[in-house]
């Protein structure tokens, strides 16, 4: 005889199950809330600094803006930078080379600009030419803002460019490492290594690699983006010397007509880093991230020759199920990969990605689960139209503090910009 | 199969969404209940342990790292409540042979005839009244390996022992149950029928 199976189990009435349930979902959806709000503790904080921020970020700008605006920037041509006793200079046949002590500054030949030092920061007017800046950390210090025309470019350590052409037309603002915010028209944008910013164009990705772009000394980047017309700056030698009337120099903006259509970019070869994006220039912000996000490869599913899209999705669920390690890991992405690209399902590729990225933190697909997450979140966000997309940008910075160093960790970077 | 569901279903449950804790709710609660009720010999209680149970699975949920099977994650949590509770009240669980709630009142009626169901009632509470008796680790080894037909390395790993110290606990509760039913007809006769097959625990040579 075995005693399992002789003891009956009687069953709870309906009325008491009822009554459990009721107790059960309510007390674990407070305890889901709690510990939501347990793992979360900034979130309630992160409006409150986010206020805080954009506040004092305001007050510094309007601080930095209002005295030198109010009157034209004018001055010697370089080297001469009078207001400012302790600037040195340096020159060369081609090239000059002033060190400020915060910065270090290049101009290409035929550039004018001055330097002042309204409030204990460094305001450096281009009036026109190209200047590549070498700036230290500014630390607590008022930060370094290099001002071409209606277009301010805030420094808080870093290396960039900033190209004026003949001081009036388009500003071109190129960032090599650090990060620098531009303000043109009211606007600011914040412009990361990697990345270009023109006035009319606005943020774009720098073409090739930012350590292949320009840096001081090295002239033009190497790689010209061949979507991006010939940059031309006409030299006249009659140039004034004087610096100009920046707020007379230059026109707003006129409006950008659309560049054409970029060709789809080559297959990437074989290696699990995807290539990074190139990113046409438009005048709509979105149209540019939209592009980008699509550019970006996305880590193909695991390939097991079903023939639709269900089959295969069943056969991941079994490997998902059975195996372990790497195999279960490739087969539980590939469930979400099928679900948004077979089948066109982004809610339940989503709800499997989260999945993912909870049970296989360390998992070989958990940057492209990550990143996959971004597209589908940011593109569904982009092609409706909508603002706010707090989601996005969550998936997005989730990205790039997983990701970093990822091909795709800049535009992700963009993306917590975006509207 | 059933894995990647699970998986996309505590998801759901983190998120704190009503729909899928209730889903998930009334995909165990049956067997957990079945585990409970053997474990305790009947619903008294049952309520308050069932609700507990499930709140402190959802409360651990986050903890949940699929290295196991949902249901067996969740059972273990179960007889983790189920020890506290007879730890806690481990004189005051219900013997009474006549109560409504003891288990042998769910005979059913067509297994036999009135006097039959009334031994087997009787037989299965005096096997909870010498299971009483017992340790907690040692009734729930027990109960989970002769009642609810769970493996000894299954117990082992609900009750988190080893699978040795898991044999001894349940070899001595048989110790126990056959000396009990050496000087008890009822019990003797529920645990080894005169008319059906004998239960012969391994190595004590009692019937």
């Amino acid at each position: 005889m075995r005693l399992a199976g002789k003891i009956p189990v009687e069953p709870l009435d309906e009325e008491r199950l009822t009554q459990i349930e009721r107790r059960v979902v309510t007390g674990a959806v407070d305890a889901a809330i709690r510990g939501q709000r347990l793992r979360a503790p900034g979130r309630v904080l992160r409006p409150v600094i986010a206020a805080a921020a954009i506040a004092a970020a305001g007050i510094v700008g309007w601080a930095m803006r209002g005295a030198p605006a109010s009157e034209p920037v004018a001055g010697p041509p370089v080297p001469a930078a009078p207001a400012v006793p302790e600037v040195r200079v340096q020159t060369a046949p081609q090239r000059s080379m002033v060190d400020i002590g915060d910065a270090r500054i290049e101009s290409d030949p035929d550039t004018a600009f001055a330097v002042t030092r309204p409030g204990g920061g460094v305001l450096i007017a281009v009036a026109r030419g190209k200047l590549e800046l070498e700036v230290g950390k500014r630390g607590d210090r008022p930060p370094l803002v290099v001002r071409a025309g209606d277009t301010d470019v805030v420094v808080v350590g870093t290396r960039f460019s900033v190209d004026y052409g003949d001081g009036s037309g388009d500003v071109d603002v190129r960032v090599t490492e650090g990060v620098v915010r531009v303000v043109h028209l009211q606007q600011d944008t914040r412009v990361a290594a990697g990345q270009q910013w023109r006035t009319r164009a606005g943020l774009i990705a720098m073409a090739g690699d930012p350590r292949d772009a320009a840096a001081p000394g090295t002239g033009e980047p190497r790689d010209p983006d061949p979507g991006e017309p010939p940059r031309d700056r006409p030299r006249p030698p009659d140039a004034p010397a004087g610096l100009h009337d920046r707020r007379a120099a230059v026109p707003d903006a006129p409006a950008a007509s659309p560049a054409p259509a970029r060709a789809a970019p080559p297959p990437r070869p074989a290696g699990r880093e995807p290539a990074r994006p190139r990113v046409p220039a438009r005048s709509d912000p979105r149209v540019d991230l939209r592009a980008a996000i699509r550019a970006q490869p996305v880590e193909p599913a695991l390939d097991l020759g079903a023939p639709n899209p269900a089959s295969a999705i069943a056969r991941y669920y079994e490997i998902a199920a059975h195996r372990s390690g790497d195999e279960a890991s490739q087969a539980f992405y590939s469930i979400a990969w099928a679900r948004y690209f077979r089948q066109g399902n982004s809610a339940d590729a989503l709800q499997t990605l989260d999945a993912y990225v909870r049970r296989f933190p360390g998992g070989k697909e958990y940057r492209a689960a990550l990143w996959l997450r971004v597209r589908i979140l940011c593109l569904e966000r982009l092609e409706r139209s909508e603002t706010g997309g707090g989601e996005c940008r969550a998936a997005a910075y989730t990205y790039v503090h997983e990701a970093p160093d990822a091909p795709a960790a800049h535009l992700a970077e963009l993306l917590t910009q975006s509207e | 199969m059933l894995y990647v569901e699970d998986v996309l279903l505590v998801d759901r449950c983190l998120t704190g969404e009503p729909a899928a804790t209730r889903e998930l709710f009334r995909r165990h609660k049956s067997r957990v209940h079945a585990c409970l009720f053997r474990v305790l010999g009947g619903n008294r209680d049952m309520d308050d342990l069932l609700q507990e149970a499930f709140l402190q699975v959802f409360q651990s949920l986050r903890s949940w790292r699929a290295e196991a099977s949902l249901a067996t994650w969740i059972d273990r949590v179960a007889v983790r409540c189920a020890y506290r509770h007879l730890a806690q009240r481990r004189r005051r669980i219900a013997t009474d042979p006549l109560d409504d709630d003891a288990p042998g009142a769910m005979t059913a009626p067509e297994a036999g005839p009135g006097a039959r169901r009334q031994l087997a009632r009787d037989g299965v509470a005096r096997l909870y009244a010498v299971l009483d008796e017992l340790s907690p680790a040692a009734r729930l080894a027990f109960t989970l390996h002769e009642l609810d037909g769970r493996s000894l390395a299954e117990v082992a790993e609900l009750v988190g022992s080893t699978v040795t110290a898991t044999k001894l606990r349940v070899w001595r509760a048989r110790k126990r149950i056959e000396a009990a039913a050496a000087a008890d007809p009822v019990l003797r006769e529920f645990v080894a029928p005169a008319g059906g097959p004998v239960i012969r625990f391994p190595g004590s040579g009692a019937p």
